[in-house]
């Protein structure tokens, strides 16, 4: 580990840091007194502070120094978070993402930078009543002001004097007096010392963790009195501590000799034998005060009352808290960094693993050795339990990306002067690593988009009866083997007749066509489409939607919309778990393998004479009592083979619907790791990728959603038809 | 043997710069999170000097620092508290919660290392 790597540490670290203080930030309008809330935005500035102070980044120092006074006064409630310290502090978030991006790229901040720093400091500093600047602390304190003039009474010898009497607690408070001397041999050289144990009881009475000792040093040095102070300063409170320059007057030494416990004499001679005065000094000094008051000398070395430090009632209500949050923190502080390379090149080994697993489970059937077959199904187990673990690495929970719309819908609603309150939901799904990267992106729009076309302005919702303020609901969950996310609004829903209308006027539909709801509302989704009236800022100019639709196929994923009107429209993203590989369900069609997802995969049943003759136009089955439409694939891929002894039905679910595929063999379980079809094959439908089999062979991977559309657009077309 | 240093701060650039100047400096560093996981970290080793932060999430440095002035262990050893220019309530908080040392954030790696030396050696 270098500097370089900490730096970098730094960037990541402030970049969370920064989001924890936005959330904090957005979540402050709605509980602006919550004390939690205030110290996380606090923290945030003011470890930033801290980590940037050590890296010499002053720049940043200064601003989040700014910042930090105007939250300690918001913490000592000497300020009040309104809407305009929230909207300033978010200004600084995004200032200080600036800055540090500059730390990242190492460059230094641009004169817009800094002068938009300028402002903001000038707006902080507004709320903290002029006080601002950081007190310098390496600036040495001046120096003791030399005394003029002829003083006729100056020492000769030309070191400081130092006299120490160490605090009895030093000890209990982990000092040790030794280490304090030896750091003074940094600033200069010990001329002289001379321990002085005057203090010492008789070894019965003494306690070993008390400190008795005193010292008398003469010290040769070219440092400040602060510079020679600062060396004690932490032991500062508890000694008591004479730092006298070189060539002081006589009368100070003087005083100085009578201000300490010890006898005037022993210490007279000491300061002498430190090289400190004279005899001749001394003595002349001694005679000339003899006359002069005299005061007792206060007793130094009183015990002093051991502070009560612990609470006990406090302590358990901490304790009692820490236990709550024990075990979250132990699940943060576990966490490991790791390079997203080495875990995508784990998990492309895990793939080649599987295969090779394949090939070998293969050759132990064709020889059919007990042992061996035995060893490779223990084997393949764990490969499974291998791939399941790699695959969970990459596993995040969506919360972080949602986390982020409060800012977009805070930032928007305030654009489009709507009040839309966002509602967010199943924040801890968990998806892959990269599919949360790129669904940034279209749900972003997607909100967007809701927030300005879907949400009605707050008088039309008045009319309507509905609240003043739109909501936005985000949520995540689990079904089949997909993540689905949904973007709902409860806004005015889409209006199906002006869909219908555009889509015809930009040549999308024949007039004749007869379509379902769920198809107008996907036109929406086709390229070049746009129903606003008003082309706004943000939406509305055609572009989008289209890319939307595109960015989540290229995840594998579909999107579809339900829309009532006057209620609202969710819109519905669902994405496969894993991009790499997949528990499959492979089935034989006219000698050729395939393979499903074995999520989809419902039940399997045969496809018996009777079957067929009912089904009559020869679409549908009936499913014990359910109407189930089924596609016979080898119809689909129009491939023939001669004999089809019997033939079976795979049902298949997806998106909340049942299908059957007719196959002619079903292959069992098999571990798929999916491989992209070539830019050639990008038309084919009903195909998602291929894979490799344990004997070299390629087999197909279905795209069971396209299927579906298939099976379903037919049986759409029919309701429509129908109503 | 080097002499051995915890530092407890919930910024891991801060830990990490703090360490590599003591351990060029030739101290041992051990690295904790938060007091919670400096409780852990100490773990009846035989630590040297306590370096802590203040505003911790999930345990602040005062309450670390009390808890640890119970053990037997670590009653007499050092503590560098890391207190900020607008901290002096807390610096005295600080003082009775066993922290006599103080270094001021921000700091330069230098600042910390003579803090250190006037503490221990390495």
């Amino acid at each position: 580990m270098n500097l370089d790597d900490a730096l970098k540490t730094f960037v990541i670290e402030s970049r969370e840091l920064l989001e924890q203080m936005e959330d904090a930030l957005l979540h402050i309008e709605q509980a602006p007194d919550d004390p939690d809330t205030i110290n996380a935005i606090f923290r945030a500035a003011h470890t930033i502070k801290g980590s940037a102070g050590l890296f010499g980044l002053d720049h940043i120092v200064r601003f989040t120094h700014a910042a930090e006074s105007v939250l300690d006064r918001v913490r000592a409630g000497e300020v009040a978070v309104d809407g305009d310290l929230a909207a300033l502090f978010l200004q600084v978030c995004d200032l200080l993402n600036t800055l540090i991006d500059g730390v990242s790229e190492g460059a230094e901040p641009d004169a817009d930078t800094e002068a938009q720093a300028q402002r903001l400091i000038g707006q902080l500093n507004v709320y903290t009543q002029g006080e601002a600047g950081i007190p310098d602390h390496t600036a040495p304190a001046p120096a003791e002001a030399r005394r003029d003039g002829p003083e006729p009474t100056l020492a000769e010898a030309d070191h400081w004097h130092l006299s120490l009497r160490f605090g009895s607690d030093v000890f209990r408070n982990g000092m040790d007096p030794l280490s304090f001397i030896r750091y003074l041999n940094r600033l200069g050289r010990i001329a002289h010392i001379v321990t002085l144990t005057d203090a010492l009881p008789v070894a019965a009475e003494m306690d070993p963790e008390t400190c008795y000792l005193g010292f008398e040093i003469g010290f040769e040095s070219g440092a400040t009195k602060a510079e020679i102070e600062s060396v004690f300063e932490f032991v500062a409170e508890d000694s008591v501590l004479h730092i006298l320059p070189p060539r002081s007057k006589i009368s100070d030494y003087i005083e100085l000799i009578r201000s300490l416990p010890e006898q005037e004499m022993q210490l007279g001679e000491i300061l002498v034998r430190c090289g400190t005065l004279t005899d001749k000094e001394l003595q002349a000094g001694l005679d000339r005060q003899a006359h002069g008051d005299r005061h007792p000398p206060p007793p130094i070395g009183e015990v002093l009352i051991e502070q009560t430090v612990v609470h006990p009632p406090v302590v358990e209500a901490a304790l009692e808290k820490q236990q709550k949050v024990k075990e979250q923190k132990r699940q943060e502080a576990s966490f490991i960094r790791v390079d997203a390379q080495k875990l995508d090149k784990l998990i492309n080994l895990v793939g080649e693993l599987i295969i090779s697993s394949a090939a070998t489970n293969l050759i132990a059937e064709r020889v059919n050795m007990d042992g061996l077959s035995e060893a490779t199904s223990t084997m393949t187990r764990l490969v499974e339990e291998v791939r399941d673990s790699v695959l969970s690495l990459r596993m995040v929970q969506i919360g972080a990306t949602f986390g982020r719309f409060q800012r977009v819908v805070h930032d928007v609603s305030k654009e489009l002067g709507k009040d839309i309150r966002l509602e967010i939901s199943g924040e801890e799904t968990e998806l892959d690593k990269t599919v949360v990267e790129k669904i940034g992106d279209p749900l972003t729009h997607l909100v967007r988009n809701s927030m300005d076309h879907g949400i009605e302005p707050a008088d039309i919702r008045l009319a309507r009866g509905k609240p003043a303020y739109g909501t936005l609901q985000l949520n995540a969950y689990h079904d089949a083997g997909n993540i689905v996310i949904e973007v709902s609004d409860d806004g005015g829903g889409l209006n199906r007749d002006k869909i219908l209308a555009k889509a015809l006027e930009r040549g999308l539909i024949e007039t004749n066509q007869v379509l379902s709801d769920r198809e107008i509302y996907a036109l929406i989704f086709e390229p070049g489409f746009s129903t606003a009236d008003q082309v706004s800022n943000l939406s509305g100019r055609g572009v989008g939607m289209d890319v939307v639709r595109r960015n989540i196929q290229s995840l594998r994923g579909t999107v579809d919309v339900d829309s009532e009107p006057g209620v609202g429209t969710t819109i519905r993203i669902r994405l496969p778990l894993t991009l790499a590989i997949i528990d499959g369900f492979m089935v034989g069609v006219a000698g050729s393998s395939y393979v499903l997802p074995l999520d989809t995969v419902v039940e399997c049943i045969e496809l018996t004479a009777s079957d067929r003759a009912m089904a009559g136009d020869g679409t549908y089955l009936n499913l014990r009592g359910e109407v189930l439409p089924y596609l016979r694939l080898r119809d689909f891929f129009d491939v023939h083979h001669s004999d089809i002894q019997r033939e079976n039905v795979v049902v298949v679910q997806y998106a909340g619907r049942k299908a059957g595929l007719v196959v002619d063999d079903l292959l069992g379980e098999f571990q798929t790791v999916i491989k992209p079809l070539g830019k050639v094959f990008s038309l084919i439908k009903g195909i998602g990728g291929f894979t490799i089999l344990g004997n070299g062979e390629v087999a197909l991977i279905l795209d069971v959603a396209r299927l579906m559309q298939q099976v379903t657009s037919r049986e759409d077309g029919r309701d429509a038809v129908r109503h | 043997m080097a002499k051995t240093i915890l530092i407890v701060d919930d910024s891991t650039s801060l830990r990490q710069v703090v360490s590599i100047a003591l351990q060029g400096a030739g101290y041992d560093v051990l690295e904790a999170v938060d007091g919670q996981d400096g409780l852990a970290k100490l773990d009846g080793r035989k630590i040297h000097l306590i370096i802590s932060d203040v505003n911790m999430p999930n345990m602040d440095g005062l309450t670390f620092l009390r808890e640890a002035k119970k053990l037997p262990a670590y009653k007499f050893t050092p503590v560098i508290m890391l207190t900020t220019e607008s901290g002096e309530g807390k610096k005295q908080e600080g003082q009775q919660s066993g922290a006599k040392a103080w270094v001021v954030k921000p700091f330069k790696p230098e600042q910390m290392l003579a803090a250190v030396a006037k503490l221990i050696l390495p």
